[in-house]
C-alpha cells in the first residue's frame, strides 16, 4: 500500500572519533531524539551514542498479521520466557538468574503478539539488576521504548509543577506550566496528537488533531460521570491522526488498532516513535551522526576545567572501548540508566559521580502505582451486533478527581483511569467465562463487545530514601556495573490504591453497569513503565542535581533531559512532558553554546 | 509401509476404532496422519475434549473445525518445559481412569453422555480447581479457548470480529462537538 512509507533515513556516515561534536546525545528516545531535533535543526553538530540495535522496526512489528497466520499465534518461540507477576512477587532480582530459559523478558513480553517485540526489548539475562523486587522494562534499539510506547500523551498542570505550594509535601518545580506550555504547543504540532478539548485547569488541552471516538458504554460512563463532576475523555494519544505534512517518514492514523493488540508499536509510524518523529529528520539536516551499539559506560570530564569533555562507550558487538569528544554532554539514556551512567562517571573533581555533589543522583526516584482497577458487564450489549470498537490508537482517560479543590483525609495527590470497552479481536472473557460446551461458547459470543474495563495510574511520591545506586558486585554481559534497587512503595501509595479501587466500583455502580471483578492489588513497583526523579530539578544546589533548564548544577556543559529530571511524578503520563522539556532545554543549551557559555 | 513399526501400526488401528466409535471419522481424517507429540489415542481424546469445551453450533464450527487439537499437539511438541509434556500425558491418562472408574468404558469407548458426565465432574472446581484432574481442566480449557478464539474461525466466523482494517474515520461516537 502506497501510504506505507518504507524510507529509513539517510545512511548513517561513518563515525568520526578524532573529531570534537558540539554535542554527544546519550540515547535515542523521546528525550535523545528531542535533543537531536532540537539541536541539529539550529545548526550544531550532533553525535549520538545509541546502546542497542538499529531495527528496521517495520519488518517486526508485522501489524497486521492474524494470529492464525503466525506459527505461535504471536507467542514467542519456546525458550523465551516473560516474567510473570508472580516471578516478580515471589523472586528477587536479578529475575532472570537461575532460569533456564535462552531469554528472559519483562512482563510486557507476556501480552498477546510478543514475537513481534522482541527484539526490541532487552533479555534479562544480559542486563541484570539487583535489590528489591521492581519490574523494570527496558528497550534498547534505536528509538528505545518509544518502539512500542503506550501513546497516552498528556500535559502536566501547575498543580502537578506547583504540587508542594498546595499539599506542603516534596518540592515545587523550578519552572511553572506558563514556562512549558510554549513547548508542549510545539511538540503536539510537530508529532501531532489526538484528543478532545476539555479545559480542564488540571489536564491542559493539546493542539488536537482529529480525536478518536467512543465506544457506545464508554459514552454512557462519561456522561453518568458528569453527575459527579468528573470528565472521561477520548483517549488522547502521541498519534498523528492527521498526518503531519512535514514529515515524510510518518502516515495518519488508519485506525488500524495493531497498537492494542501488541505489545505496542506502529509500522506505519502514525503513533510517534523517535526514530521516525525526531531522529531520520534530524539525520537529513546533514548534522547527525549516529553510532548505534555504543553503549555509554563514562562521562569523562576534564580534570583542570571540572566540565565534560566527551564519553567513552563500548561496542556492543566486539566489545571494544572507544572514546567521543564533545563541547556538550546531553545525556538522555532513560531515568534509571542516566542515572546509573552518573554514578558510573567518578572523578577526582566528582568522587561520587558526576553532577553528583548533592548526593541527589538516583534518589526521588518516582513513579506511577497500578494495580486497581474494574471490569464490568453493560447489559444493553449483550448479544447486539458486533461493531469495530478496538480500531484506535486508545479507548479513554479519566483524568484526576482528587486533592483539587478538596482535602482526602487518606492521601495527598492523585490518580487516573485509563479504559476501554467493545468488541477486541482476543478478548478477555473467553479466560474468565466459566463452563464449557453450548452454553460457554454462547455467553462468550454474547458478551463479546459487552464488557468495559479500566485500572488506576496513581502518583508516587518522591521519597530520598527511595533511590538506586550502582552494585559493587554484579555487571552486565558488557562488564558495566549494574543498578541496586532500594525502592518501595509507600502508604500514601497504599492509601490511595484503596481509594482507586473504591472510587472506580463507585463509577461504575452508577453508570449501571454489572460489576464483574474489581482489582485491588497494587502491582509490582515499576509495573507503569514512567520511572522518574533520580537527578531532579531544583533551584537548590544542594537538594537537587539539575536547574531549570536540566543542566548540571555541577558540570554547565552537562545536561540529563530525560525524565529522571522531573521532580514529581504527577499521576499524568510522562513521556509528551519529557519531550516538552527537552525542547526548551535544548533551546536554552543552543543559546548558550552560539554565546560560548558552555 | 514396511517401515512401519509395530507401535505406528497399533497407533493407526487404534486412531481407526477411536474415529469409528466417536463418529468423527471425516474430522478427524483432516489431523495430521501422525501427532508430534500425542499418541494417535491421546490425540483423539483431546479432539473430542475439545469440540466438548467448544462445540459447533449453528453459528460456527467449533474446536475440531478449527484444528485446536492440531495446533495444541504442535505446541507441545516444541514445549520448552518438559513439565507441560507431562501435565498433559498425565491429564489425559486420568481422564481415562475417570472414564473407566465412572461408567467401566474408556473414553473413547463412552457414550455421548458419559463422555459429558466425565467432562462435567473435572470441570466442577474450575474457580479453585484442588484435584489433579480439576488442575488439568484448567489446563486443557486455557489451551483449546486460546487456540479456538485465535483461529480463523474464532475470530471471524464466531465472535464476528470486524477489525484489523484501514478506516479512513475512526468508528464509534464523536464527542468533540458537545
Amino acid at each position: 500500500m502506497n501510504f506505507i512509507r518504507l524510507l529509513q533515513g539517510t545512511p548513517q556516515p561513518d563515525v568520526d572519533l578524532t573529531r570534537t561534536y558540539d554535542a554527544i546525545v546519550i540515547g535515542s528516545g523521546a528525550a535523545g531524539g528531542m535533543a537531536a531535533h532540537v539541536l541539529t535543526s539550529q545548526g550544531m553538530k550532533v553525535l549520538m551514542l545509541e546502546a542497542g540495535k538499529k531495527l528496521v522496526v517495520d519488518k517486526e512489528l508485522k501489524s497486521m498479521e492474524w494470529p492464525y497466520d503466525h506459527p505461535r499465534r504471536g507467542a514467542m518461540p519456546p525458550g523465551h520466557h516473560a516474567l510473570s507477576l508472580n516471578e516478580y512477587t515471589i523472586r528477587q532480582p536479578p529475575y532472570a538468574e537461575g532460569l533456564k530459559y535462552t531469554n528472559v523478558y519483562s512482563y510486557v513480553q507476556g501480552w498477546n503478539g510478543a514475537d513481534y517485540s522482541k527484539n526490541i526489548v532487552v533479555n534479562e539475562k544480559e542486563h541484570p539488576y539487583t535489590g528489591t523486587n521492581y519490574a523494570w522494562v527496558r528497550a534498547r534499539g534505536l528509538g528505545g521504548k518509544t518502539n512500542i510506547w503506550g501513546r497516552l500523551a498528556l500535559r502536566l498542570s501547575d498543580y502537578d509543577f506547583k504540587a508542594k505550594s498546595h499539599d506542603g509535601y516534596g518540592e515545587d518545580w523550578p519552572i511553572s506550566y506558563a514556562d512549558i506550555a510554549p513547548y508542549y504547543d510545539r511538540v503536539d504540532q510537530y508529532l501531532g496528537i489526538s484528543g478532545v478539548k476539555e479545559n480542564l485547569p488540571f489536564l491542559p488541552d493539546s493542539i488536537f488533531q482529529r480525536p478518536t471516538r467512543l465506544a457506545a458504554a464508554e459514552v454512557t460512563l462519561r456522561n453518568s460521570l458528569k453527575r459527579m463532576n468528573r470528565v472521561l475523555t477520548p483517549y488522547r494519544a502521541g498519534v498523528t491522526t492527521d498526518g503531519l505534512k512535514h514529515n515524510k517518514y510518518r502516515s495518519r492514523c488508519f485506525g488500524r488498532g495493531a497498537c492494542n493488540r501488541r505489545v505496542g508499536g506502529c509500522d506505519i509510524h502514525a503513533a510517534f516513535d523517535s526514530p521516525t518523529g525526531l531522529i531520520y529528520p534530524a539525520q537529513d539536516t546533514g548534522n547527525l551522526t549516529l553510532r548505534t551499539n555504543s553503549i555509554a559506560r563514562e562521562i569523562l570530564v576534564d580534570g583542570n576545567t571540572g566540565k565534560a569533555r566527551g564519553v567513552t562507550f563500548v561496542d556492543a558487538e566486539n566489545g571494544r572501548a572507544y572514546e567521543a569528544r564533545g563541547k556538550v554532554i546531553v545525556l538522555a539514556a532513560s531515568t534509571l540508566e542516566s542515572a546509573r551512567l552518573m554514578l558510573l562517571s567518578k572523578s577526582s573533581a566528582h568522587p561520587n559521580g558526576v553532577g553528583n555533589s548533592s548526593n541527589h543522583v538516583g534518589h526521588n526516584f518516582c513513579e506511577h502505582v497500578m494495580g486497581p482497577g474494574i471490569t464490568g458487564l453493560v447489559k444493553e450489549r449483550v448479544g447486539k451486533e458486533k461493531t469495530i470498537d478496538d480500531g484506535r490508537p486508545g479507548g479513554f482517560y479519566i483524568p484526576r478527581f482528587r486533592n483539587i479543590s478538596d482535602k482526602n483525609p487518606t492521601f495527598i495527590r492523585a490518580y487516573g483511569f485509563e479504559g476501554s470497552s467493545g468488541s477486541h479481536m482476543f478478548p478477555n472473557h473467553v479466560h474468565s467465562t466459566p463452563g464449557f460446551g453450548a452454553a460457554y461458547k454462547k455467553t462468550v459470543r454474547d458478551n463479546q463487545g459487552a464488557y468495559i474495563s479500566m485500572g488506576g495510574f496513581g502518583e508516587v511520591l518522591p521519597r530520598y530514601e527511595n533511590y538506586v545506586d550502582l552494585d559493587p558486585a554484579t555487571t552486565d554481559r558488557w562488564g558495566v556495573p549494574v543498578l541496586r534497587f532500594h525502592y518501595k512503595f509507600g502508604d500514601n501509595e497504599k492509601k490511595m490504591c484503596e481509594d482507586m479501587a473504591a472510587a472506580a466500583q463507585e463509577m461504575f455502580e452508577l453508570a449501571g453497569f454489572e460489576i464483574v471483578k474489581v482489582e485491588r492489588e497494587m502491582l509490582t513497583e515499576g509495573w507503569s513503565i514512567h520511572e522518574l526523579g533520580t537527578a531532579r530539578m531544583g533551584t537548590d544546589p544542594k537538594t537537587s542535581v539539575l536547574n531549570q533548564f536540566q543542566q548540571s548544577h555541577d558540570v554547565k556543559n552537562l545536561f540529563v533531559v530525560d525524565g529522571s529530571s522531573h521532580v514529581s511524578a504527577s499521576c499524568q503520563n510522562p513521556t509528551w512532558t519529557i519531550m516538552a522539556l527537552a525542547w526548551r532545554s535544548c533551546d536554552y543549551l543552543v543559546s548558550e553554546f552560539k554565546k560560548g557559555n558552555l | 509401509m514396511e517401515d512401519l513399526s509395530r507401535r505406528d501400526v497399533m497407533k493407526l488401528g487404534a486412531a481407526a476404532t477411536v474415529a469409528t466409535a466417536l463418529g468423527v471419522g471425516e474430522s478427524l481424517a483432516s489431523q495430521p496422519a501422525t501427532p508430534a507429540f500425542f499418541t494417535t489415542e491421546e490425540f483423539a481424546m483431546l479432539d473430542e475434549l475439545s469440540e466438548m469445551i467448544v462445540p459447533a453450533d449453528d453459528h460456527s464450527p467449533g474446536a475440531r473445525g478449527a484444528k485446536v487439537a492440531a495446533y495444541i499437539d504442535a505446541r507441545l511438541a516444541e514445549a520448552f518445559e518438559e513439565k507441560d509434556k507431562v501435565i498433559w500425558r498425565e491429564g489425559l491418562a486420568h481422564i481415562e481412569r475417570l472414564s473407566r472408574d465412572m461408567s467401566g468404558k474408556s473414553f473413547a469407548q463412552s457414550s455421548a453422555a458419559e463422555r459429558l458426565a466425565t467432562l462435567t465432574r473435572i470441570a466442577r472446581n474450575e474457580r479453585a480447581p484442588k484435584e489433579p484432574e480439576e488442575l488439568f481442566f484448567v489446563e486443557l480449557k486455557r489451551r483449546v479457548v486460546d487456540a479456538y478464539y485465535s483461529s480463523e474461525i474464532g475470530i471471524k466466523q464466531e465472535l464476528e470480529y470486524k477489525g484489523n482494517t484501514y478506516l479512513a474515520e475512526f468508528v464509534g461516537v464523536d464527542v468533540s462537538a458537545e
